[in-house]
This record gives C-alpha cells, structure tokens and sequence, in this order.
C-alpha cells in the first residue's frame, strides 16, 4: 500500500523531470550554438574583409596574416569557381567551386554562409564567403572555413550540467514521494488495517487518524459506519435470540417447511409431542413425513388459496394426539416463500371433554335406572296393589332396594367431589396395611365363598407402617377387593401380596377375572366409567368405586396403577408412601 | 429416482407428482381400513357408510395416477430406473386401489353384522386387523424411504397373517357347529377375515414392488426362505 503510493508519486515525478530535461535540453543547446555561431560567422566576415586582393604578390602572405587572426581556412576563388589561393591546400588538386551554398549566396545577396559537417574531421565546419568587387563586377570572393569545435563543445557542456541537475532534482524528488507517500498511505493503510480486523471481528472500538484531510473525513465516516453496524447487528442478534427462545420454548409444535415443501426445522415442543411416534421426519415433505390425508389435504388448500388454514387432524396411530394445525406461509422479500406449521395438542383437552360428556351422560343414565324403577313400581301400587299387602309389601321391598342404591351412589358422589374439593377430613395415623386387610377380609369372605372364590392373602408379616386414614384405607381395599371379587368367575382367584419398594409400600390385588382391555385401562379412574356397560351393573356396582379409590390414594399421597390382560384378569398396584 | 436430476425439470416434477400421488392414496387406504375395521369393533354403522362413500375418491385417485403414468410412458419414454419406476407405479397403483375396495367389503359387512347382536367378542380379528394395518403402514414407509429392509418385513408378516385367518376359520368352524343360527354370522365373520387376509396379500405386493424398484430383484413368487420366516 505504501509502496504503491512511492511509485505513483515518484514516478509522476521522475516522468515530469526526465520531459523537462529533455525539452529544456533541445531549446537552449540549441540557442547556444545560434548565438557562438553567430558570433563566430560575425569575426570571420570582419577577417574575410580584410583582404586585398589589389596587391596580388602579398596575397600568400596576407592569407597567413587572416589564418593567424581567425584560425579559419582561407580559400580565394575567382568568378568561374575556380581556387586561385588557399591557406591550407594546394590549389592544383581542388575542384570547381562555384556550386557550393556559400559562393551561391555571396554572389546574389553579397555575403554567404553555410554549416556543413565535415567527414574528415567530424565536426560541423561554418563557411562564409563574401564577393571580391571592383566597382560593379565580381571579380572572385573570399571563402573562410572554420571548423565548430568550440560550438560542440559548449553544447556538451550544457547537456553535463542539465544532467547532473536532473539528477540532482530527481533526488530531491524521490525523498519528497517518499514523505508524501508515507504521509498519504499512513492512514489509509491504518484504516485498511482496521477494517479488515473488523472484517474477522479481532478489532472493536474506533479509529483515529491524526491528518485533518479528506481521509480523516474518510475515517469518521468509517467510525460512524462500524457504530451503525454494530447497533444493527445488535438489534438483529437480539431479535434472533427472541425469536429462538420463543420457537425453542413456546408450547405449541412449531415446523418450517423450506421452499420445496420439505421440513426444515422443527422445534423441541413438536419434537416432543411426536416422539415416538414419528422418526426421522427431517427432509422429507409432509406427505412424506405423516401421511395423513387431512394433514394434505390442509396443506393442499393452503397451496392453493395462499392463505392460512386450520384444521383438526389425529397423527400416529394407535394412540393418536390429536393437533389443532394451521398452515400459513412465511413472507420473504426475494426467493421462495416458506412456510409454517403450528401444531396445537389438544388431546388433552379432547380427553376431557369426552370425560365430561361421558360423565353427564353416565350419570343421568345411573340416576334415571333406580328412579324408571321406582316410579314403575309406586304407580303399580296405587293402582291397586296397595289393596294387596303382600305384593305391596314385595314392591316397597324392591323400591326401597332402588331408593337406596340411589343414595349409595349420591352419598358416592358426594365423597369423590368432597375428596377432590379436600373438604374431607383425614386422621391420619401410622398403621399397618396387613391389619387393615385382615379386617376387611371377612367383609368379602362370604361373596367370595358363594363364587367358590379362593383368597389368597400373602402379606409377608413385617411390613413398614404407613401413614393413613384407617377408615379411609378400609374403603379402598373394600373397593378394590369387592371388584376383584366381582369381576371373578366362579372358581377362581385372588391373591394379595405387598412389598416395600423405593420408599412405598406396595400392595398388590390381583385376579383371574375377565380382565379390562388394554386402551380402557386409563380411562377406569374416571366416574361412573364402565369397560363393559351392560355386564358390571348387573353386578350391582354404582361405577364409582374404582374413581373413589384413585381419589383417595392421591390424598393420601400415594397412586394407583393396573394391570391388565383381556380374559385372564387384572392386577391392581396400590403404592403407600412409608412412614418417615 | 428423486435422487439424480434429469435435463427436464417438467419430467422430474411429474415423476414426483406420480408418487407424491401413491403416498397420498396409500393414505387414504390405510384410513379406509382404519375406519372399515373400527366400524366392525365399535359396530358403528355410520362410520362403514363414511368408508363406502369415500371410496369414490381412491377410485379417481386410481384412475388419475393410471392416466399420469401412461401419459409419461408414451411421452417422456422413460428409460432405466425410471421406466421401472414407472411400471411399479402403475402395480402399486392397483395394489392399493383394491385394498380400498376391501375396505369396503368390510364395512359392507360390518353393517350386515351391526344389524345383529354380537356374535362373540372379537379377539383374532382385531389383532389380525392390527397386523394387516401394520403391513400396509411399512410398505408405505418402505415406499417412502426406499427401504428395503422394511419391505423384507412386510413380506414375512404376510405368513402371520395367514394362519391368524386359519385359525378364526378353525374357531368359527366351532360356533356353527355348536349353534346353527351363528352361521350366518359366523359366514361374515369368515369373509371379514378372508378379506384381511387378501389386504395382507396386496400390502406384501406393494412390498415386493418397493423391493424390485430399489434393488432391479423380483420377489413377488419367491417364498421366504425358512431362515427368514418368523
């Protein structure tokens, strides 16, 4: 950088110095040799005048006298050309000389001169001549003939002494590039520097230049830039953050498909909502990815209309989540537009609505069942079995068993929204499950007994106590040992086990009953939910026994878990947290 | 296929609308025998008329794909993988058309059975319904992902499948028997079951065609070798 600056300016400089020279050189060398040969020509003239060629016997001697003034050759030449003297040479051996320029000149303007270069000696030789008259006529002239090596020689001179001073002005010259390069590079190539350290990001702050010229002009105006910049880059990284921690953290399933319909990203929510369920669905198109035909068929509308579009589709089978979708495209300013799926999980809320619809349904159906029963029966006795005391007395016996389940179930209702509102009270002590079991046991022996049901109790002796509400631990084995009971073919069988496991004791209820299919398994917690509808209320239950044990474990800080193979029986885990 | 450019980005787009198509109707017969089979099991009647009136879409599809692979077959005369991909289309394409029609076998029976009470509670058939679901699920994944291996397990799943159908045969043999007014029923049930089994016989034909597209190898009247078999 600096050093292209040195050639630039320095040789700028040389060129202009080497023209001048050159230019300088032609016209004054050329000046100097008119004015010596002037000069010379002008002596020459006076000498050539001083012959007189009216004493023709002094003529040999009078041209030495002119040759040892001038130093210049001296010819006498008569009218017809011919040389007649000459102070040199000897006259027989020369030629005509009437055709040289000089003679031609003497004798139409009255004096002659020429320069021509001479072969023999090598320098320019001058020539003058001027006409010998006798009143009008000529009669001869005088040619005088001096070489110009004093001319030549002054024009040598001058030639040396412009050199040496181009020599020395291109000297001074070479020092001043050299300054003013350095002076003109030094902060442009400071700025260089400092933009490329920002190029690589290895240099901060600003730059500072100390000159008060364009380039300091140059330099804030870079300062002000690279502030610029870097506030844009700050705002643009901030919003890139937002925006990734909002695609990254946000609830919702978030996917991009890139301009050939292919998935692009996908963010960790969706990423979660279909483990398992889908592997490996980077790069491939939607179709591809879930094949699912309302999933296409959304995103071929938005295809074709360009606007969003929302829709509710199930994906992943056999247990489906099901997503609230919408489909809308990304605006770009130049290039294919992209777009974005937001995924919504609403099985959850799917799930609950079903629960709630079941549940008013269910308990409409259980209420209307005893009531159709003893409306039935109350309007058979006023029309006329009132008159009959022992039928009445067998249909008040049959609406008092209805009455009553109808307050079984009411008063089961009532402890559930008790047990969730947490307005029941619990006296929690520290007791022993298998005290508790051996109580309730009697409870079941005789329904057992009359299935020909074999109970078996393998409660190993020593068993942490766990803290519980004794009556309330009495209801959830009632619960679950009655359903395994019931639930039981004739000959068949119950055992219960318990063990300690992480900090939980763990009963264990099962049976060799009909067994729940594997998808109702989760749903048997809710209220009046019945996996068989027609077969579990002939066995007299209200569906709430089940509902009330899930509450009740939980509000003793323990869960429920079941287990269960369709006809060949179920197991139920009951998991007490131990005393500490 | 998808893989290599051709001079011709017109003719790419349409190989890729050709399968794009298959997928997409490979979808739609996954869900009609979804539906046929969870209109048998929640004898849901309305739910088999939804399966017979969608039909009409996967046969237009058919008709649709069928068109598009011939118009490239006399235009673009396709050479090599392409030809062959091509031709497996045209296969698959029929494959897939007539598990549709299947489907609705299915549920054409379904409401026949829905009209009566239930004759026992199904055991094999869902799970047999299950297996024939998964079959056609991997050979759409295989046909997705070009994936052999996939397609390999499609074809040894088709044996499970067969001797599932045997033994309903064997089981409804006993309800006859036992009772002769089960018969009818016990005859739907049978066909029911036939007609999964012939699903499963068409999803291993797609399996086999995924298997000739990728490899150039036809499988389709080779048994599997007995290591293979489950």
């Amino acid at each position: 950088m600096k050093r292209h600056f040195f050639y630039k300016t320095f040789g700028t400089y040389l060129v202009i110095i080497i023209l001048s020279f050159f230019v300088l050189n032609l016209f004054v060398r050329d000046e100097i040799k008119k004015i010596m040969t002037a000069q010379i020509e002008e002596q020459l003239m006076t000498s050539a005048r001083l012959i007189d060629l009216n004493s023709p016997k002094d003529i040999s001697r009078q041209l030495q006298q002119i040759t040892g003034i001038s130093g210049a050759r001296v010819t006498l030449i008569d009218v017809q050309g011919k040389v007649f003297a000459d102070s040199e040479k000897e006259v027989a051996g020369l030629e005509n000389h009437i055709d040289r320029p000089e003679i031609q000149e003497a004798r139409v303007r009255g004096r002659g001169k020429s320069v021509r270069f001479s072969k023999t000696i090598g320098v320019d030789m001058l020539y003058i001549a001027i006409p010998i008259n006798e009143g009008a006529t000529i009669k001869g002239y005088v040619r005088l003939a001096r070489p110009l090596h004093d001319v030549k020689e002054a024009g040598e001179k001058s030639y040396n002494s412009f050199f040496l001073a181009l020599v020395i002005v291109a000297f001074i010259s070479l020092i001043i590039a050299v300054i003013f390069s350095y002076r003109l590079a030094a902060p442009i190539k400071e700025m260089e520097r400092f933009t490329e350290g920002l190029r690589r990001g290895t240099t901060e702050g600003s730059i500072i230049i100390k000159t008060s010229d364009e380039t300091k002009k140059l330099a804030d105006n870079i300062n002000y830039l690279v502030i610029e910049l870097k506030n844009r880059i700050r705002l643009a990284n901030e919003e890139n953050s937002k925006l990734v921690t909002a695609f990254a953290s946000m609830t919702e399933g978030v996917m991009i498909l890139d301009a050939d319909d292919k998935i692009e990203a996908v963010n960790r929510a969706l990423s979660s909502m279909l483990a398992s369920r889908y592997e490996d669905i980077a790069g491939k198109t939607l179709l591809e990815a879930f094949r699912n035909v309302e999933l296409q068929q959304a995103f071929l509308k938005f295809k074709q209309t360009g606007q969003s579009v929302f829709r509710e589709v199930a994906l992943g089978d056999p247990e489906p989540v099901i997503l609230n979708v919408s489909i809308s495209g990304i605006k770009v300013e130049s290039g294919n537009a992209k777009t974005m799926v937001v995924f919504h999980d609403i099985t959850r809320l799917k799930k609950l609505e079903r629960v709630r619809i079941d549940f008013v349904a269910n308990v409409t159906h259980e209420i209307r069942t005893p009531l159709t029963a003893i409306l039935g029966y109350l309007e058979t006795i006023r029309d006329g079995a009132i008159n009959n005391p022992e039928e009445a007395r067998k249909f008040i016996d049959i609406i008092l068993k209805h009455a009553q389940r109808l307050n079984r179930l009411v008063e089961d209702l009532l402890t559930i929204s008790r047990i969730e509102l947490g307005e029941v009270n619990f006296h929690f002590e520290d007791i022993s499950p298998a005290d508790v079991i051996n109580n309730v046991l009697p409870v079941i022996d005789p329904k057992a007994k009359s299935k020909r049901i074999e109970i078996d109790n393998l409660i190993p002796e020593k068993l942490p106590l766990i803290r519980a509400d004794k009556d309330r631990l009495t209801q959830i084995f009632v619960n679950i040992l009655d359903n395994a009971v019931k639930f039981t073919p004739e000959s068949g069988k119950v055992s219960i086990s318990a063990e300690e496991t992480n900090g939980f004791v763990l009963v264990g209820i099962s049976d060799t009953g009909i067994g729940v299919p594997k998808e109702e398994i989760e749903r048997l917690g809710e209220r009046f939910y019945r996996v068989d509808k027609t077969r579990s209320r002939d066995l007299g239950g209200t569906g709430l026994g089940l509902s009330i044990v899930k509450h009740l474990m939980i509000a003793h800080g323990g869960k429920m878990e079941i287990e269960s193979q369709l006809g060949r029986g179920t197991k139920v885990f009951l998991f007490f947290p131990v005393m500490k | 296929m998808q893989e290599k450019r051709h001079t011709s980005s017109h003719y790419e787009t349409e190989l890729r609308e050709v399968k794009n198509g298959l997928i997409y109707l490979g979808a739609l017969t996954e869900k009609a025998i979804q539906k046929a089979m969870n209109s048998l099991l929640e004898r849901n009647s309305e739910l088999a008329r939804a399966v017979i009136k969608d039909d009409r879409e996967i046969d237009q599809l058919d008709n649709e794909l069928e068109d598009r692979c011939v118009r490239i077959l006399a235009l673009r005369q396709p050479t090599a993988i392409d030809l062959r991909f091509i031709t497996t289309a045209i296969k698959i394409n029929g494959h897939l058309e007539r598990i549709g029609d299947m489907a609705v076998n299915i549920a054409e029976k379904a409401i026949m059975l829905n009209e009566e009470p239930q004759l026992k509670p199904y055991i094999d058939l869902p799970r047999m319904a299950d297996m024939v679901g998964e079959m056609i699920k991997f050979s759409l994944d295989a046909l997705v992902n070009n994936d052999v291996v996939l397609a390999e397990k499609v074809r040894h799943k088709e044996q499970v499948v067969d001797e599932l159908n045997e033994q309903i045969f064997r089981e409804l043999l006993t309800f006859m028997m036992e009772d002769p007014k089960a018969i009818h029923r016990a005859i739907i049930i049978m066909q029911i079951s036939k007609n999964l089994e012939r699903i499963a016989d068409h999803a291993k034909g797609v399996a086999d065609m995924v298997i000739y597209l990728v490899t150039g190898e036809s499988v389709r009247h080779q048994g599997c070798t007995e290591g293979e078999k489950e």
